[in-house]
């Protein structure tokens, strides 16, 4: 068994083409597509945040405190019109003239007098991705608002001492129980797995084509079969090298994601990243280590099954691909938001060290669950190492 | 010393098969399996060189994969030095050494890797093993590209390579497919002198060609099989006996011609 594992790991070593896929590729491409992802969207982001917004005011006269807020407001940009009825400005906007439009009633200030609730209207398109501009709104109405109050008392000659009181009796100060390596491992612990996952199969993949349908392909099966050592042996071989692949494919990654992290975190405005990284111990890289080992040898066993069943390299492709479209599905199901680690999520395949690899990154793993998880995966390895082994010694599958 | 008697192997057909009309006048065509080999009995002794010939699709190959423990027979018995295949296929494997022209090498190892790595799968201790390699590489004159890789070799020297992996382990028996198909001329006279060489050294070679005249220069013995059947089993004057003149090709069809009759006769 040993002799085929070297001898695999020897030729996988000499391969240009494992060495792209096992250790390039982690290593570079990953943090320059995550790179390039993280800066378009901070920039749309700050651009929106940026953004002047052209705006009317229908009888601005009414509150001229709040027509100059909104004209000294930096994202604002006021723009001429003479349209008053709604409908025109529904019209307007959707013509591009400008893209907001505020209508004061023309009887707002006696209203004022009478201290009655008035009703203003705001015109805009809110499909929006960024609504900024509502939040910036919102704001000036609320100093505004607290303006008016003041003002109201002020007549009322209520003691301006208590006044902060009067206007907001109750004001909450926030305390989060959640830690921020908690917050931040909600986001990316997901994202982590969604990674590490198929990396872990896409590492393996290469060299199992290589093993089953390649050896098929060129010829050496045939004289590896008469070999004077047992099938289960050369199977085994074969599948620890695979794994092997996998492994160290999965293992770079990990190291690739902690350096760049550390990388891009040293960058100003990245300090989340930093953060992240920080917070996870060793102990947890191990943990998550430990939980790809057995997902790993799933993989491993599966991909050699294909490959040993496909006549060439080519149909070993063929059968793969949709393999690793299909390991998407419950790695998805992991992000969705309310899906959370229990003993039914635990049983899932790969879902469910997704799942845990979340919950280590967010520091709130439970034991129990990641010895089930394992103890579930270690399972499903060995039965999928079982069927290849039996599927190694049909002869209809080996002389097809 | 090689004993063949009524070995049988089917394939099992896929249910959506269809046959062709050519497949259904094959009478090996069931409605379930393919009889690829029905009844091929033969034998031979040390020192002897077999050829074995026939018809493309007659069974040859499978008939030597099964020599070789790549398949399992469905019935029959193969003793190799009186060891039973079927019974102790891992002790048999040890015996024997398999060729074909389109055996492959593994492209990322070197020659002398290549032969390495099967002497190791066949057990042997690495002090034996470099001696013997050392051995081979000087009879086949290999040292100069010993440590080239196989991706970067010529026909000639990936046959050398082929050859010598097939008898690192210095086999009892030789099992030659097809050794020379598709080889150019250079090549196919190494193989010649291999076999030749092995011959001398009296180790049976046991291979399946269509050349005759590879059969005429070497061969001890002769095997016809046609439609998975042993239609002729015996010594090569007594094949050349069959044709007039001692002609090797008129032998030869007069034997197939023969085994047609008998077949339609048994449908009959």
């Amino acid at each position: 068994m040993w002799q085929v594992y070297f001898k695999e790991l020897t030729e996988l070593m000499r391969d240009r083409k494992t060495l792209i896929f096992v250790i390039l590729l982690p290593i570079f491409i990953f943090p320059v597509i995550f790179g390039v992802m993280g800066l378009v969207l901070s920039s749309t982001t700050s651009k929106a945040m940026q953004e002047e917004h052209r705006y009317v005011i229908v009888n601005a006269e009414q509150a001229p405190e709040f027509r100059d807020a909104m004209f000294y407001h930096k994202n604002f940009k006021q723009v001429q019109t003479e349209k008053t009825a709604e409908a025109d400005l529904v019209a307007a906007i959707r013509n591009d003239e400008f893209d907001v439009a505020i209508i004061i009633p023309a009887d707002f200030s006696v209203k004022r007098q009478a201290v009655e609730q008035v009703q203003w209207q705001i015109i805009y398109n809110q499909s929006s991705q960024f609504d900024f501009m509502y939040r910036y709104f919102t704001d000036m109405l609320a100093t505004y608002n607290e303006q008016l109050q003041r003002e109201t008392l002020n007549q009322l000659n209520v003691d301006p001492q208590k006044l902060a009181a009067i206007i907001k009796p109750v004001d909450a100060k926030k305390v989060d129980t959640a830690d921020k390596r908690e917050n931040i491992g909600e986001k990316f612990g997901a994202v982590i797995a969604y990674i590490l996952v198929p990396l872990c199969l896409l590492g393996a993949s290469y060299p199992a084509i290589d093993m089953g349908a390649g050896e098929k392909e060129r010829g050496t099966l045939e004289t590896l079969l008469i070999c004077p050592i047992s099938r289960i042996s050369i199977v085994l071989g074969k599948f620890l090298t695979v794994l092997t692949t996998g492994l160290v494919g999965a293992m770079i990654t990990v190291g690739s994601f902690g350096i760049w992290g550390a990388i891009i975190g040293s960058f100003a405005g990245m300090a989340v990243v930093q953060e992240a990284m920080s917070a996870i111990a060793i102990t947890e890289l191990i943990l998550i280590f430990s939980l790809l080992l057995p997902i790993s040898a799933v993989f491993a066993a599966l991909l050699l099954a294909i490959s040993i069943y496909a006549r060439t390299f080519k149909e070993a492709q063929n059968y793969i691909s949709p393999l690793s479209v299909l390991i998407f599905v419950p790695l998805v199901a992991a992000m969705m938001p309310g899906v959370e680690l229990n003993a039914k999520t635990a049983l899932v395949p790969v879902m469910n060290v997704a799942l845990a690899i979340k919950e280590l990154i967010k520091g709130t793993a439970d034991y129990m669950m990641l010895a089930l998880i394992f103890g579930s995966t270690l399972l499903l390895a060995a039965a999928a190492i079982g069927f290849c082994v039996h599927w190694f010694q049909q002869e209809k599958v080996l002389f097809r | 010393m090689i004993d063949i008697q009524e070995l049988a192997k089917a394939f099992a057909l896929g249910k959506n098969n269809k046959l062709s009309d050519t497949e259904k006048q094959d009478v090996r065509y069931s409605k379930e399996a393919f009889h690829s080999v029905r009844k091929v009995s033969f034998n031979c002794g040390s020192g002897e060189v077999l050829g074995l010939l026939g018809p493309n699709g007659a069974g040859k190959t499978t008939t030597l994969r099964m020599l070789s423990t790549a398949l399992k027979p469905d019935s029959g018995t193969v003793l190799l030095n009186g060891v039973d295949v079927l019974k102790q296929p891992v002790k048999a494997r040890q015996q024997i050494g398999f060729l074909s022209a389109d055996t492959g090498l593994y492209g990322k190892l070197t020659a002398y890797e290549n032969v390495a790595y099967f002497g190791r799968l066949h057990g042997m201790d690495e002090k034996a093993l470099k001696q013997r390699i050392d051995e081979l590489f000087t009879l086949l004159n290999m040292h100069d590209f010993a440590n080239r890789r196989a991706d970067n070799m010529s026909t000639g020297m990936k046959q050398k390579t082929a050859i010598a992996r097939a008898v690192v382990h210095s086999p009892k028996v030789v099992i030659l497919d097809e050794p020379t198909t598709g080889l150019d001329i250079m090549t196919v006279q190494t193989v010649l002198d291999f076999i030749k060489s092995l011959k001398a050294a009296g180790t049976p070679v046991i291979f399946s060609t269509h050349h005759l005249d590879e059969v005429a220069t070497l061969c001890d013995r002769v095997v016809v099989i046609d439609k998975g059947v042993s239609a002729f089993s015996g010594d090569i004057t007594q094949f050349k006996a069959l044709s007039a003149e001692g002609d090797l090709r008129e032998a030869f069809l007069s034997v197939l011609q023969g085994s047609a009759g008998t077949q339609q006769q048994g449908v009959a």
